[in-house]
């Protein structure tokens, strides 16, 4: 039923990538055995695109994420986000990097129960002692339409608020990437339509770059492209997809 | 169900882990005192039954009756009677042992201590004493010392020292041994000097024999020889074997232990209190956190009994595990102890001090702690059973970590209790000074902490706003810690609660300790503005000699000296205190802070009244006292009435109405006031000067005395807090583990946070400052609750005391407070901040 939303970039982007992926493995070990969770992967995020990553589960779609997020150290290969090979960063800067250049979206408890929606969204230019753009802050709690929700605690709003107070969150700081992991998979379809049409209208009217880890056809479906893992390999490249195209080679990908 | 509990207790354990600590650490202390009491006695047994192994029969002299001639001296027996006893066949040998008083000097001629030393004879046929170092006295100029004496004053085996004989004449001996007396008599507190026989009746005052150590012939029981014995005495004499003396030598010094085990034992008492509180927490927050898990037993049909059954069952396994650790832990430290502590309690002792543990202290540590555990999970029970099967299926963790307000029946509860505090309280205010004064501020200090406790939630909102505010300013690190804080305040609550009570405790005794220095500091120059005071060595009887007239004419002469006067006091008949003061200028010299009237006014006719006599007697400004001893009675006019507790607490007179009465009292002390910028070193001299021929007089400075006060208040003080310092540490385990449990329930929000960006330095430091507001909170409650208590009690423990804040101990505690806090989040922070990020983002 979103097959009309999806579309085509018309004019590929000239500038470079945002996230670049080379060559990426990562190794479990645990006790003697061994999991390859990323088999080298190769693959890269282009500035202002809205992605998806999809996958069966175990495919490695969320090590990938939390790889390129820097939540996760790689065993081999790199990331680089514009021109820092994250790779090559200790803790501390990895933090740094999180805070200054990334924003997040996760499936759930993205809200610290404490604070306010107002509070919450504010979190991450508090923590790094940012100045906020009052302005910036208007625009971006009017995309999300929490207006008249700003002074509520998140127990007091319903799941579909929440997670808009996290885009809100994740856009306010104009980072670099936006991870979304599952961020719709708590959610009832229609409001998961919602956040979903706000992250891609971000994409494109604030060029913000997005990639989103889903396992759900639909969800992909607003994305301007899809990638595909199985085994920690990356099997396939969709652009333009659609519900229809996207199932057609999810099926294709189990066979 | 039983199988639940138990896979749940392992899953759980290392929860439970400071729980436990909290448990052990409690039953410890009570185990501990309860076998080091135990211990002391039986040491204090084997004491005083080695002694007493060498002598089968002892003879006393009758005591002398209220009629007899008091210059008669102590009762002794006669040389017949001791040859009498040497004669009968009953008996292989006996000795008469010389006992009186015998000045031993220190290193500057001057008597050692404040009773004169004990002089008697050792050694003879039946030397009931052996020498602990070095060997008994024998010839003319050896002396052996009791222990004490010799560690009073830094004597050792060759030393040479002086003794006054009868006609205080010093003479040196050399020192051969050192004795130990243990608990006989008057020894164990003012020393002994001994001598071989013929030197002791030349040198201990009085004549015949206090004792008579019998040893009984060969196969004749000890019964035989005893009354035979007393057959040959004067028939009032006290004549036992040696063990029955023994026996109750022991246990007259085993009360004593009985009332130090029962002071440990209070703060036993405190100890396990507090250990409650935390453990009670501790069970609150797993019901919590495991409201899923009892949801999901419910809905597989566990019945609300089993769940609180269950939970109960969990408990007693925890209890009793802890208190076997602690009750095992126990009996170490009490042995530890004692092994330590013995020689300040028991001085020196040949006899190996065994062990003593019996059943009821390890039962009383095992039935403690078990019954505490379960009582404080008793309420957390009640709550799991509430628990609905549905709760299960809602996943509610984001509603979970922020509970309810306050209810509206714990406010109301917390205000009455408050209500009840305060009219108790001022009714002690309003009563004189006493016990019943004292018991009525204890008893509203209770029922000031339950409402405290009741209240203890809206407590900690209130105080972590006001303390968050400033904290802030500081950044996302400071907020998120207020912000953490204030989401749970009960459990917050609950945590800081079990700091308050040491912390109530603390201030409490240094509030009063500081409160004693300043009001006797005052009232010492207030009262008694003199820079020295003399006195005669106090003597065991009772009977002091009185100071010679000559040292107060030589004081008087010198042009340092503005005033000398002297004090007089004695009882009448109806047991008041009167007291006198040839020489002083009333109102100048003593007493100048009168409660009513002048002081200044006394004279033949009137007299000043301490406050605490006034009330005793019903008198006031203006009514007449009547006084009445064996020699003449007076009627007095009351014309003023002073604080009391300064010195002047009984009845001021003229000298003239005191010589009516008692004819016969001589000065009981001295003082000497200098003139205004006199060197205090040129004093000293003239001082010393002036007694120099009287080796017995004792000289005491106002700032000795003001230092030796501060000295036992300080002791009192490191004592006390020792003993608080157990509680204190609980409670920070408690507080400790409280962080411990949030931050396995935060897990998530942890993840979150590092996940924006917050360093792992920054998150421990969030996690600290959340442990520090808590513990902060604990005391600064616990300050201001002992400052209010402290100053009642010393209100109501005494007249005219003046309230003094100690600042510098208070501001201690809290930057204590801040450490406890810091302490009690490190492991729980360090385990936070190694949380791999995506592990927590993965985990539910």
């Amino acid at each position: 039923m979103h097959q009309t939303s999806a579309s085509v970039r018309t004019d590929p982007p000239q500038e470079p990538p945002a996230v670049v992926v080379r060559a990426l493995t990562k190794v479990y070990s645990s006790g003697g055995s061994s999991v390859r969770a990323l088999d080298g992967v190769d693959v890269e995020f282009a500035r202002g695109a809205f992605t998806a990553i999809m996958g069966p589960s175990g495919s490695g779609k969320s090590t990938l994420m939390h790889c390129m997020a820097g939540l996760d150290t790689a065993t081999s290969g790199s990331v680089r986000l514009g021109r820092t090979d994250l790779t090559t960063l200790t803790d501390k800067q990895l933090t740094l990097l999180r805070r200054d250049r990334i924003g997040f979206v996760f499936q759930s408890f993205n809200l610290l129960p404490m604070l306010t929606a107002e509070q919450n969204i504010l979190l991450p230019a508090q923590i790094a002692r940012r100045r906020v753009d009052p302005e910036r802050l208007a625009h971006v709690v009017g995309v999300v339409g929490l207006d008249d929700r700003l002074d509520h605690l998140p127990s007091r709003l319903s799941g579909g608020q929440q997670q808009r107070v996290a885009v809100a969150r994740a856009l306010l700081g104009s980072p670099e990437v936006v991870y979304a992991d599952e961020p719709t998979g708590n959610l009832d379809s229609r409001t998961g339509a919602e956040i979903l049409a706000f992250l891609r209208d971000s994409a494109r009217t604030m060029e913000q770059t997005v990639v989103m880890v889903t396992h759900d056809p639909v969800a992909a479906s607003y994305a301007d492209r899809v990638v595909f893992l199985r085994d920690g390999r990356l099997v396939d490249d969709l652009a333009a997809p659609t519900a229809q195209t996207v199932l057609d080679r999810l099926v294709g990908l189990e066979a | 169900m039983l199988r639940t509990t138990l896979a749940g207790l392992r899953a759980h354990m290392g929860r439970l882990a400071t729980t436990v600590l909290a448990i052990v650490l409690g039953v410890a202390f009570t185990t501990g005192t309860l076998v080091f009491t135990d211990t002391l006695e039986r040491s204090f047994a084997t004491q005083v039954m080695g002694s007493m192994e060498r002598v089968d029969v002892i003879a006393f002299p009758p005591e002398p009756d209220a009629g007899t001639d008091p210059e008669a001296g102590p009762p002794s027996f006669g040389t017949a009677a001791l040859e009498e006893v040497r004669g009968l066949s009953e008996v292989t040998a006996a000795t008469g042992v010389v006992f009186g008083t015998a000045p031993l000097l220190d290193s500057d001629g001057r008597t050692l201590g404040a009773f004169p030393t004990a002089g008697t004879s050792v050694g003879g046929d039946v030397a009931r004493y052996e020498a602990a170092e070095g060997r008994l006295p024998e010839g003319d100029d050896e002396v052996a010392l009791s222990t004490l004496s010799a560690e009073q004053g830094g004597f050792t085996v060759g030393d040479t020292v002086s003794v006054l004989d009868p006609g205080g004449e010093p003479h040196d001996f050399t020192v051969t041994g050192l004795i130990e007396f243990g608990l006989e008599q008057s020894v164990s507190y003012r020393g002994a000097v001994a001598f071989a026989f013929g030197t002791a009746e030349r040198m201990v005052e009085g004549d015949g024999f206090a004792e008579i150590h019998v040893r009984a012939a060969e196969g004749v029981p000890v019964e035989r020889a005893v009354t035979a014995v007393a057959g040959v005495l004067d028939e009032a004499a006290d004549v036992r074997s040696g063990q029955e003396h023994g026996e109750s030598l022991a246990s007259a010094a085993g009360a004593d232990a009985a009332i130090m085990g029962t002071a440990l034992l209070l703060f036993a008492a405190v100890s396990v209190f507090v250990s409650a509180l935390v453990i009670h927490n501790t069970f609150a927050i797993l019901v919590a956190q495991r409201q899923r898990e009892m949801a999901l037993l419910r809905c597989v049909g566990a019945l609300r009994g089993q769940v609180f059954r269950g939970m109960l069952l969990e408990a007693l396994v925890v209890g009793l595990a802890a208190s076997a650790l602690g009750t095992a832990v126990g009996v170490g430290l009490g042995l530890g102890g004692f092994a330590l502590g013995s020689e300040y309690v028991v001085s020196g002792t040949d006899t190996p001090i065994e062990p003593v543990v019996e059943a009821v202290p390890v039962l009383a540590g095992l039935l403690v702690g078990t019954l505490v555990t379960l009582v404080s999970a008793l309420v957390p029970a009640l709550r799991a059973t509430r628990v609905a099967p549905l709760d299960a299926l809602r996943s509610s963790a984001v509603a979970d970590g922020l509970e309810k307000g306050v209810g509206r029946a714990r406010v109301a509860v917390g205000a009455a209790l408050f209500l009840a505090s305060g009219a108790v309280l001022a009714l002690t205010l309003s009563t004189e000074a006493g016990t019943t004064g004292m018991a009525l501020v204890v008893a509203s200090a209770m029922v000031c902490f339950v409402g405290v406790l009741a209240v203890s939630p809206l407590l900690v909102r209130g105080t972590v706003r006001v303390l968050g505010w400033p904290l802030r300013r500081l950044g996302a690190v400071g907020s998120l810690a207020v912000d953490n804080t204030l989401r749970s305040p009960k459990r917050a609550a609950t945590a800081m609660i079990a700091l308050t009570v040491g912390a109530t405790l603390i201030t409490g005794y240094s509030v009063i300790s500081s409160s004693m220095r300043v009001t006797m500091d005052a009232q010492l120059a207030e009262q008694f503005p003199v820079d020295y005071s003399i006195s005669p060595q106090l003597s065991p009887d009772g009977e002091e000699a009185p100071i010679p007239d000559s040292v107060a004419a030589e004081l008087e002469s010198s042009p340092l000296i503005s005033s000398v006067f002297t004090s007089r006091s004695a009882s009448d008949e109806n047991q008041v205190f009167v007291e006198t003061y040839p020489g002083a200028e009333l109102g100048t010299d003593i007493g100048n802070g009168e409660v009513e009237g002048d002081i200044g006014d006394v004279g033949a006719g009137s007299a000043a009244v301490g406050a605490g006599t006034a009330t005793e007697l019903g008198v006031g400004l203006g009514d007449r006292v009547e006084l009445e001893s064996a020699e003449g009675r007076v009627s007095l006019t009351v014309v003023a009435i002073v604080p009391g507790s300064g010195g002047l607490s009984g009845v001021t007179t003229s000298v003239t109405d005191f010589e009516s009465l008692f004819p016969e009292v001589g000065a009981g002390y001295l003082y000497v006031r200098a003139q205004d910028g006199t060197d205090l070193k040129e004093l000293t001299e003239v001082v010393d000067d002036a007694v120099a021929d009287h080796p017995t007089l004792q000289v005491a400075s106002a700032a000795e005395i003001r230092s030796e006060f501060d000295r036992v208040l300080e002791t009192m003080f490191l004592v006390i807090s020792g003993m608080l310092g157990l509680a204190i540490l609980i409670a920070v385990f408690g507080i400790s583990n409280t962080m411990a449990l949030s931050v396995l329930e935060r897990r998530r929000e942890s993840a979150l946070l590092r996940a924006l960006g917050l360093s792992k330095a920054r998150l421990r430091r969030m996690l600290g400052a959340e442990a520090v507001l808590v513990s902060l909170v604990g005391a600064i409650l616990g300050v201001a609750l002992g400052t209010l208590f402290g100053w009642a009690a010393g209100r109501s423990a005494f007249d005219g005391m003046l309230f003094a804040l100690p600042a510098v101990e208070i501001a201690g505690f809290l930057a204590a407070a801040v450490v406890a806090g810091l302490l009690a989040a490190l492991m729980p922070a360090r385990r936070a901040a190694r949380t791999s990020i995506t592990g927590a983002l993965a985990s539910e």
